[in-house]
């Protein structure tokens, strides 16, 4: 049943448009997009971490990069959402690919958990170094968005997806 | 010694060896190369989005410009070195690849733009709408060199 969902997505006009044409092009438009979204929060996150832009208040960073992030965030998620449907009964048993959604899933839930909860009292060290638990949450991040990148780059690694 | 012979050398000596025999190489050396990719790019866009008086508007604009730039000439180091590995590892796959010509030919222009950059925002008070033109052609530019280089893994070798 699960399997042949699957493959129906795969045998789509769509799932077979990007699979044998598309591909490519979809796949450097991911890549652009990831590189802004993993750009922009990697210089939140060293701004956390006290490795740039110390003289910026944070709220001001983030004010002004999140847009950024977000907007990145969706063409990467509507690429990526392509690729997917092209080759979906090859990506559900690629470790890498089910390792980097896990990772993602866990971003969300570090950033959730700092907008909601360690960004209460922001004013106290916007303009200075970031409370213990804003540094590590740009620590988990900065970790995380590297694994990333490398479980992206490991899909096509370990089947014959590029 | 031609092009497919020097590959054939090349792909032969020890350091190419080692990393094709390391499984785990190539897809690190790439990671470390996209890695930087996407912080170069970011600050490209960062660069050009301030001469447009958007995005981190607060930091005068001759410390942006040299903050930027300086962190595209060292990322440029840290992919020009992985770079050179990738090509190290299998030198078949790129040195007679019509991408990855195309993609070191827009690197020289873009490169190019970047210090012409660098040293008109020296000078200026205000952006003007020359540098805004040159810095929306280098991201343009830089979007080009991504595609490039994914395609190499899609472009036959000659």
């Amino acid at each position: 049943m699960q399997q042949s969902f699957f493959e129906w997505l795969q045998n789509t006009p769509a799932g077979i448009l990007i699979g044998e044409t598309w591909f490519p092009w979809v796949e450097s438009t991911h890549v652009m997009f990831t590189a802004v979204v993993i750009g922009t929060i990697l210089t939140v996150d060293a701004r956390l971490l006290g490795l740039g832009l110390q003289q910026l208040r944070l709220t001001y960073i983030t004010q002004r990069l999140l847009p950024l992030t977000w907007g990145a965030f969706v063409g990467a998620a509507i690429t990526g959402g392509m690729m997917f449907i092209a080759n979906a009964t090859s990506y559900i048993h690629n470790g890498p690919f089910l390792a980097k959604m896990c990772l993602l899933v866990v971003l969300g839930l570090n950033m959730l958990y700092f907008h909601v909860v360690t960004y209460r009292n922001v004013a106290e060290w916007d303009t200075g170094k970031p409370s213990a638990s804003a540094r590590t949450a740009g620590l988990i991040s900065t970790f995380l968005w590297l694994a990333v990148i490398a479980c992206g780059r490991w899909i096509g690694f370990v089947s014959n997806l590029s | 010694m031609d092009i497919y012979e020097f590959g054939d050398w090349l792909a032969a000596t020890a350091p190419s060896q080692l990393i094709q025999n390391v499984t785990w190489a190539i897809p690190t050396i790439q990671s470390v190369h996209i890695l930087s990719l996407a912080l170069l790019f970011t600050s490209a866009l960062l660069l050009s989005l301030r001469f447009a008086g958007l995005g981190l508007t607060a930091e005068p604009l001759a410390q942006l410009a040299a903050r930027s730039t300086r962190r595209i000439w060292q990322l440029l180091v840290v992919l020009a070195i992985t770079g050179a590995l990738l090509i190290t590892a299998e030198p078949g796959r790129t040195i007679t690849n019509p991408a990855f010509f195309l993609k070191m030919g827009l690197l020289v222009v873009v490169v190019v733009l970047t210090l012409w950059l660098a040293s008109s925002a020296r000078r200026e008070e205000k952006p003007t709408g020359m540098q805004l033109s040159v810095a929306t052609l280098a991201v343009l530019l830089w979007i080009a060199i991504i595609f490039a280089g994914r395609f190499i893994a899609y472009t036959k070798p000659y």
